[in-house]
Order: structure tokens, then sequence, then C-alpha cells
């Protein structure tokens, strides 16, 4: 196991902080948001150093915002961004990364969906959970397309220049390792 | 040859976002809950946190609950809005917040749980509606 540096602690604090920032600076717009955005470049960049940002990310949002059922969809699809763009790390298409970053958009309802099923299963057996999570869904799919369409954009539009930024930036930051 | 097939390739992933939002859209329009146009009698009772029922009848055109709620006279109810629709926090004056103490307004159709916020639940002539505190 890899000995953990000022330099990495130092990292994760700024990783967090700008997932932070960002998400707060965008959330008066309804599902336009940078955090899947960063969670993808931070992996690709910092690879298993985005593990302790995420679920600190998602702890601090429970603070935030109160512990609802919200909170439990983000413990699965946040790190399942991040473990899907580690397995696609190889790829340097913005291309790629911006259809990539729209696809969870847009299946983000559909994957907050899961706990609702459980719900419904409590309430009045399997079948009404899954009646229950598909009607959820439904309801929430425009905002699902936005999310999708938002996502796209932003990747596109900003993959190039904070890649280029981030490049320099990590090098200078650890120009003592050979990672 | 190769920076063609590349290219092609590149262009080739556009479909799946595109794919994908022509799913979602078939989704919505076939399985979006539908109002019914048409006079209704619609049945609403409150129940609340001291179980204590009032039932209001309502003669409406409306087609979603929202409406009749609104049209209802002497029920009062306010809420956030949001992606969903109103999220109804006070129901004739008592709050049910859920991040303050896990207590909430509770919808219920015919004595079923309402699958759809009420902008979206569509109502039809008959319908007994059910708003109950729970916690």
């Amino acid at each position: 196991m890899k000995k953990l540096t000022v330099k990495d602690i130092t990292l994760f604090a700024m990783m967090l902080a700008v997932i932070e920032v960002s998400k707060l600076a965008l959330s008066f717009l309804p599902n336009i948001e940078l955090t899947t955005f960063w969670i993808i470049i931070f992996t690709l960049f910092f690879k298993e150093r985005i593990i302790p940002v995420i679920p600190a990310f998602i702890l601090i949002e429970g603070v935030i915002y109160g512990f609802g059922l919200w909170w439990f969809m983000y413990l699965y699809i946040f790190p399942l961004i991040a473990l899907m763009t580690y397995l696609f790390r190889k790829n340097k298409s913005v291309i790629f990364w911006s259809v990539f970053s729209s696809v969870f958009g847009f299946l983000f309802g559909f994957l907050c969906s899961f706990p609702y099923i459980i719900i419904g299963a409590l309430e009045g057996g399997i079948k009404n959970g899954i009646t229950y999570a598909f009607s959820w869904w439904v309801a929430g799919i425009s905002w699902d397309i936005v999310h999708g369409v938002g996502n796209f954009f932003l990747m596109l539009a900003l993959y190039v220049p904070i890649i280029k930024v981030t490049e320099k930036l990590s090098k200078k930051f650890f120009a003592d390792k050979k990672d | 040859m190769n920076e063609s097939k590349k290219f092609n390739k590149k262009w080739f992933l556009l479909l799946i976002p595109i794919a994908l939002v022509a799913v979602l859209v078939t989704v919505m329009l076939v399985f979006s809950p539908k109002g019914e146009k048409g006079s209704k009698t619609i049945t609403i009772s409150v129940v609340d946190s001291k179980k204590q029922t009032v039932t209001y009848t309502t003669k409406t055109d409306a087609e979603f609950l929202r409406q009749v709620m609104e049209e209802t006279e002497g029920l009062t109810f306010s809420g956030n809005e949001s992606e969903y629709g109103l999220m109804v926090t006070v129901v004739n004056g008592e709050t049910a917040d859920f991040n303050v103490d896990g207590s909430y307004w509770a919808f219920y159709i015919n004595d079923e749980y309402c699958n759809y916020g009420i902008d979206s639940q569509p109502v039809t002539d008959g319908d007994s509606f059910k708003i109950e505190y729970t916690k």
C-alpha cells in the first residue's frame, strides 16, 4: 500500500472543494451539474486517489441537505461513475467522454429509481415496487434529458481546456512521483 | 484509412445519446400519466397528526390532483416546487417535513399509495384520495 503523503491529503481536499463549489455554483440550474464532469476528470488523472473523495463528497452533501432518500442513491451512483471511468481510462477522445458523461445524465433517473423498488415492494410486494419505481422514473424523464444534454455539452466544452490545465498542474504537483 | 475509421467511430459514438434520447422520449410519451377530460366528483380526506379526518368532496373538470386540490374549498396546502412538481409539506396549516423529523404527507388513491406527484397524478370520476400525516 502506498504511503499517504501531505500532497495526497491536499489533493483530496482540493478535489473535494472543486466538486462542492462547482455543485453549489450551478445549484440554481436544475439538473445542470459539474459533479459528473469532475469525477470523470479526477478519476482519469488521479486514478485511485479519487476513492476517499467520493464518500467525503456524499457525506458533505448529506450534512448540508439532509440524509434523504436521494443520499442513498448517491452512495452507488457516483462510485459507479468513477469505476466506469477507471475502466475506460485509456480513452482520450473528447467525443467519447462527452457521450460517456451524457449517458450517466440520461440514465440518472433510471439508476436513482432502484430504491423505489424496495420502498414499493415493502408497501405491496415486488410488482408494486417495480410499478412504483417505473412511475417515478417516467415522471422525471424530461429532467433526465436535460441532465444528459447538459453533461454532454459541459464535457464537450470543458474537457480539452481542463485536461491541459490539470496536466500542467499535476506534473508540477507530483513532479517527484513517477505515477 | 485508419484516420478515417477513427473519425467514423467517433461520430458513430454520437448515435448512443441520440438513441437514448429517442428511447426516453418514447417511454415518456407512452407511459406518462394522462388526465381524463370531463366532469368528475372527487373525494379528498385529510388525516392529520392527531388522526383527525376532514373530508372534502369536489366537482371538477380538472385532470390532475393538484388542480383538484386547488379547487377544493377549505383545503389549503403548500410545499416546495421540484422537478417532480410540488412536494407538499404543509396541509391545512400542519407541517410534515421529512428533513426535520422524518414526517411526510402520504398520498393515497382509492386506498393505494399514489405512484405520482400531485402535479402528474391523474384523477377519474369517483376517485377517493387520502392525504395522511405519516411519521
